[in-house]
């Protein structure tokens, strides 16, 4: 079970080692194949793990295996060990089970760009910092593969480094996240100086013996900040939109599966602390309510299908955040997992959209695709049918099982139910939305002249495959659990992290029922409004700049953070460095020429002035002597 | 051999340089110098090999003492601690890799240069294996004199300014040092440093202390830098910014703290203070840099605040850090300043506005900038994100403030280099880029792999350098631990109060008048 | 042995130097001035005696010895000078002679 584990983990650093080192010797395709078969080896060795695991005795399912210490000093220390326990035997499934499809698939798409080889060293190097991050032994290891996804994302999402667009969208994600870096960073400064380390152990039994005090509740809220940089979340959401630069697969498999789903695995992961810090878990959860809604509306204006998709995944993950806040662990994993799927599903599809379309991604350009891509419409439709929760696909449980834990959760988590339930509205409004604009309907001007068939080479068969297996995946996966009859999952998770709210079953049919009837009557209106035409969009010009606007929250970031610190620079630069810290130094030398050029004055070359000054000089020495004494 | 390890790191250069000067040899004299600085790297392998990192005594590792002048009791006492044996691993790598890269490029008059180079190097190596505060002057200065030549003859077109305004600096800084060298010397009869007690003088620790400052250099001593950066050539820019700067660190631990433990605290505040707008200022001032060379040279400015903030955290994880960030930022800083050299032979310019799009069709100056630009900014995992996690936690335990300050820096560090990287490699090809630029060369490359290896080793195990920076020697002062035994503000008011009560009921009968005294004695939580 | 007071010895020398230095300030001619000089020189060689003879110690008479033969080494110099300035065919007025001005 451990080697299996390191094994997992250390299988795609090789494959990006061996692309980097063997250069331009990996032919294109070689470089693609060897990518996907590292992390399918990842694959197979976290299912080595977890049928081993499934092995063992309930208490004795957590181990942690260190290979060195990787930083200490004194007292201090943080070794890079792996921790193996339900929860990242799940995870490991999760990120290596979609990220060796999504790597698959990119084998299709990449076809025939000029740096392919660097595009999976980038992939491959991801699923080893993601691996990293949901192995961690320890919360310093942990952050370093928090950091190292960061730094896989900049480098993907800036993957078409010609295009300034793209390497100004990597670089804001890096800054956002470098800034949730810093504040996890100074959370377990608290932590090392409260307990002396890092390890999950003592930062659990610590927080447990200090509930309440402020201490826990800043080390809570640092760990929340990374969190929400991370999962996009409110009010660090600005970079995942923009981030959609990067190449689909990138798209599906870190901002839609993996990466961005970190925050809600550390909010899992460390749910003791916050668990001993209430109200910083209230607002987890509350920052999830509201991120739903936002990112809801903000979809129903986008044109751009990708970020339609990007706004939902948000969305999505505002629910996980409101589970994981309430305390309704296996539930937020639950959703996370068949998010994952359904997700890298949409992604992978409209991928196979753009490519039809030649790299368009407008939707007012497209129109009636159906006929032309039915294959990719089924998929598409199976995808929006799970992310909108219509049963019996994998999104009605996941996502109705928090809804039900939400309203187990007293007045705060009815409230917030409230709110997740106006989400799944927004939610099958703004997915049938994208289909009806997409796939129905008469066909585009654009669409019938720049449609191209693809052809059925060996790259295409790629991409079908895998997009094929996604569907599958997205339909059955939430059939692993059946909130109140059927648990499997919760019962694997429970030992890692014990829910705080089990709903009855009644809530969990008013849930079921409530979400069910708010979807459809989403997907309804959009029916409605772009599929019959038979109702028109509310002009409402004001909303609608705002949402288009995004809430402005970009311009308001520019105004408060970027033009102040540039400002900032330009005047120390201009009032301080130039003159005081540079000038300082000409300044001493000019200063003493002056000085010494009107001393010369003094030097008049006449006898009679020197005579005259030394007598001047003896007399005032005499008359002082004669003072003094 | 191993006592002389020492003496021969530090001669071996010095008499490489005598032979470079001396003898007529002409355009060998780069593959000589080449040489002996490889064997010097060598040799640094090899005491690193006999080193022992758990030396318990105050005398160091490789300890060779002999009298130099016997009435004013000087010696020629040299030896390497932990800390200093690193920096002195860093200073014989960076200096192989600037002599090779000079020897590459080709400088004219080849043997006064490189002759030059190999004494700068023995200079060097002797200031961190002094053990005696005039030997440790001789070194120190004896390392500025090849610097002025180096930049006033060989540097850019703005050369002489440059060399005056670096001279008046560190002159002003070394006599003041002088001053506080004769003063402690004197008054402790002897110049030793591994044997003569603390001192208490805020003068004498203000004199050394400056000095130091001027050579980091620390905010807003650093009049000399963007200029001495800009001028001097590339090799001896990754000198001066990865190496020479470490001598002002070496002289914080060893001299400033070791022998002054008491103003050191005294003046904590104001030097924290100092570095961490120098951290601050460097930073925003890097990230407004028009060219290549400014964004290296003031993050040198600001990664030299950061050490100091290590450094004068006073505490083990933060000294550890320090150290390690202290290799981690000459390794960085010179590798940069190696790029940038290739750069501007490439493109004739440094200019940010001017470049652009060297990424494309050329993979190993993209993947070697990158490398070292995402290290440099610390991201999670690397070797800089090790030392300044270890700094700031250390400074973090003696006020959060500091930390608070110190982690906006590195997001700061963030936006600088990656506008560094995308300026040189993304986006459409600069005016100054011509369609022929080449890739980096294999000699360029056999001179930067090996500086990027050390980095990425050191990220797989910062500890090597971390855990082996301080040994459990009772000659130095003893530092304080991360984290104290027992932490009193973390109890809560109820334990506290039990606590006062049991202290309360254990009392002698009839002790009221010292009730006070008893309470405050025996309950920890209320001592100062 | 009696004679004058003490103060009339050093009343004439003080006469003498104070004669001497309004010379050296006021004359324009440089033969004048030297010989100025050498009247302020008389001057403090009588105030040496004087105090020699009052203390009965030699030391100021060696002192006043000396100062002669300084005395007389000066004026070896400056009245070369003012032969040198003389050839030159210059004006002998110190006022005019002002070429080391700064």
């Amino acid at each position: 079970m451990i080697v299996a584990s390191w094994v997992c983990l250390f299988a795609p650093l090789g494959a990006t080692v061996a692309i980097t080192l063997g250069g331009t010797r990996w032919s294109r395709r070689a470089a693609g194949y060897l990518a996907t078969a590292s992390v399918a080896t990842s694959f197979v060795a976290a299912g080595v793990a977890f049928f081993s695991i499934l092995g063992r005795e309930t208490d004795d399912r957590s181990h942690l295996s260190t290979a060195w210490t990787w930083l200490s000093a004194g007292n201090f220390g943080a070794g890079l060990s792996v921790l193996v326990d339900p929860l990242s035997i799940f995870m490991m499934l999760v990120v290596s089970g979609v990220g060796a499809l999504i790597v698959g698939y990119s084998v299709g798409y990449m076809d025939g760009d000029d740096e392919e080889r660097r595009y999976f060293a980038y992939m491959s190097f991801f699923v080893f910092s993601m691996l990293l991050l949901v192995q961690a032994g320890n919360l310093l290891l942990l952050l370093v593969g928090w950091g190292l996804v960061g730094l896989c994302s900049y480098f993907l999402i800036g993957y078409h480094h010609e295009r300034p667009a793209a390497v100004a969208a990597a670089k804001k994600a890096f800054i956002m996240n470098a800034f949730g870096d810093a504040t996890m960073a100074l959370a377990f400064f608290l932590l090392i100086q409260r307990t002396g380390s890092l390890s999950f152990d003592s930062a659990f039994r610590w927080s447990g013996g200090v509930e309440g005090s402020w201490a826990v509740n800043l080390v809570a809220l640092g760990l929340l900040g990374g969190a929400v940089a991370k999962s996009a979340q409110l009010p660090l959401q600005t970079w995942l939109p923009d981030a959609m630069e990067g190449p689909t697969p990138v798209s599906a498999l870190i901002h839609a599966a993996t990466m961005v789903t970190a925050g809600v695995y550390l909010l899992v992961r460390t749910a003791p602390i916050f668990e001993h810090a209430g109200r910083v878990q209230d607002l987890a959860a509350g920052i999830g309510a509201a991120t739903l809604l936002v990112a809801g509306l903000i979809a129903l204006v986008q044109v751009d299908i990708k970020r339609v998709i990007a706004y939902s995944t948000m969305s999505q993950i505002g629910y996980m955040f409101l589970g994981a806040g309430l305390g309704a662990y296996a539930n937020s994993m639950f959703h996370l997992m068949t998010h994952a799927f359904f997700k890298a599903l949409l992604f992978l599809a409209a991928g196979l959209v753009i490519h039809a379309l030649v790299g368009e991604q407008d939707m007012r350009k497209m129109g009636g695709l159906r006929r032309f891509l039915p294959r990719t419409y089924i998929a598409f439709l199976v995808g929006a049918l799970a992310l909108t929760g219509i049963p019996p696909l994998s999104g009605f449980f996941s996502k109705d099982s928090i809804l039900a834990s939400a309203l187990a959760a007293g007045w705060y988590g009815q409230l917030l139910f409230a709110a997740g339930l106006a989400g799944a509205f927004l939610t099958g409004l703004y997915t049938f939305r994208m289909v009806f604009l997409v796939f129905e309907g008469e066909p585009s001007a654009y669409a019938r002249e720049h449609f191209h068939q693809p052809e059925r080479t060996e790259p295409w068969l790629w991409m079908g495959l895998t997009v094929g297996v996604l569907t599958v995946g997205a339909v059955v996966a939430g059939w692993i659990q059946f909130a109140g009859i059927w648990t499997p999952l919760s019962d694997f998770l429970r030992p890692v992290a014990e829910p705080l709210v089990e709903p009855t079953g009644t809530q969990d049919f008013l849930a079921s029922f409530g979400a069910v009837s708010l979807g459809i009557a989403g997907v309804a209106v959009a029916w409605a409004i772009y599929s019959a035409r038979a109702v028109r969009v509310p002009a409402a010009g004001p909303v609608r700049a705002l949402l288009e606007h995004k809430f402005y929250f970009d311009k308001l970031y520019d105004w408060v953070f970027y033009r102040p610190s540039v400002l900032l620079a330009r005047t120390l630069r201009d009032y301080v460095e130039r003159p005081l810290v540079l000038g300082s130094i000409s300044g001493i030398a000019a200063g003493a020429r002056r000085i010494g050029s009107e001393v010369t004055e003094l030097q008049t070359g006449l006898v009679r002035t020197y005579a005259l000054t030394i007598a001047g000089g003896v007399t005032v020495l005499a008359l002082v002597f004669v003072w003094v004494k | 051999m191993t006592g002389w390890l020492a003496t021969i790191l530090v001669f071996l250069p010095l008499a490489g340089a005598l032979l470079v000067w001396l003898l007529p040899i002409g355009r060998f004299a780069g593959s000589l110098a080449l040489l002996v600085a490889l064997a010097e790297v060598g040799f640094w392998i090899n005491a690193l090999t006999r080193m022992d990192f758990n030396r318990a005594g105050p005398a160091p590792n490789f300890d060779q003492q002999t009298t130099w002048f016997s009435d004013l009791h000087v010696s020629y006492h040299v030896g390497f601690y932990a800390f200093s044996f690193w920096l002195a691993g860093l200073a014989v790598v960076v200096m192989a890799a600037a002599i090779a890269y000079a020897f590459w490029v080709g400088r004219e008059r080849p043997r006064a240069y490189f002759g030059l180079m190999l004494f700068l190097t023995a200079a060097v190596v002797g200031v961190f294996a002094a053990q005696d505060l005039l030997l440790f002057y001789v070194f120190f200065e004896a390392m500025m004199i090849p610097l002025y030549v180096l930049i006033g003859v060989w540097g850019g077109p703005g050369r002489m300014g440059a060399t005056v305004k670096f001279v008046i600096y560190t002159m002003a800084g070394s006599l003041l040092m002088l001053a506080a060298v004769i003063v402690f010397g004197l008054s402790r009869n002897s110049f030793d440093l591994v044997s003569t007690e603390p001192s208490n003088s805020n003068w004498l620790f203000l004199g050394f202390a400056i000095a130091f400052a001027v050579k980091a250099p620390l905010f807003p001593l650093h009049g000399w830098l963007p200029d001495a950066y800009r001028e001097s050539s590339p090799e001896v820019a990754a000198v001066l910014s990865g190496v020479i700067s470490k001598a002002a660190i070496f002289g914080f631990i060893r001299i400033c703290f070791g022998k002054f433990p008491g103003p050191f605290d005294d003046f904590r505040v104001v030097i924290l203070g100092l570095a961490v707008s120098g951290l601050v200022y460097g930073s925003l001032l890097a990230f407004r840099a028009p060219d290549v060379r400014g964004v290296i040279a003031y993050s040198s400015l600001a990664q030299m605040g950061l050490i100091t903030i290590g450094v004068f955290a006073e505490n083990t994880a933060g000294v550890s850090g320090a150290v390690l960030q202290s290799v981690n930022h000459g390794l960085i800083s010179a590798t940069l300043f190696l790029i940038a050299g290739a750069i501007e032979r490439r493109t004739a310019t440094g200019n940010l506005d001017r470049l652009g799009g060297m990424g494309r069709g050329r993979p190993a100056l993209a993947t070697m900038l990158m490398a070292t630009g995402i290290i440099a900014l610390a991201v999670p995992g690397s070797s800089a994100f090790a030392g300044e996690f270890l700094i700031l936690a250390g400074v973090f335990s003696s006020g959060w403030g500091w930390a608070v300050a110190g982690a906006t820096g590195i997001v700061l560090a963030a936006m600088y280099m990656l506008r560094l990287i995308s300026a040189v490699l993304h986006e459409r090809p600069g005016p100054a880029v011509p369609e022929a630029a080449l890739d980096l060369r294999p000699a360029e490359l056999g001179i930067l792999v090996p500086l990027v290896a050390c980095l990425l080793a050191l990220s797989a195990w910062p500890a090597a350098i971390s855990a082996h920076s301080l040994e459990h020697s009772d000659g130095k002062p003893v530092l304080r631990e991360l984290v104290p035994a027992t932490d009193y503000r973390e109890r809560t008011r109820e334990q506290l109060l039990n606590e006062l009560a049991a202290a309360l009921k254990s009392l002698p009968p009839g002790s009221g008048g010292s009730l006070h005294e008893f309470v405050l004695d025996k309950t920890p939580a209320f001592a100062p | 042995m009696k004679g004058p007071d003490l103060t009339w010895y050093l009343a004439v020398a003080a006469f003498l130097f104070a004669i001497g230095a309004l010379g050296v300030m006021l004359r324009r001619s440089p033969l004048i001035v030297l010989l100025s000089l050498e009247i302020m020189l008389n001057g403090a060689n009588l105030a040496l005696i004087t105090f020699s003879r009052h203390h009965g110690q030699l030391d100021g008479q060696v002192f006043a010895l000396a100062v002669m033969a300084v005395a007389a080494s000066e004026v070896v110099v400056g009245l070369g000078l003012i032969v040198a300035v003389n050839r030159r065919k210059l004006e002998l007025d110190v006022d005019k002679l002002s070429t080391l001005r700064g």
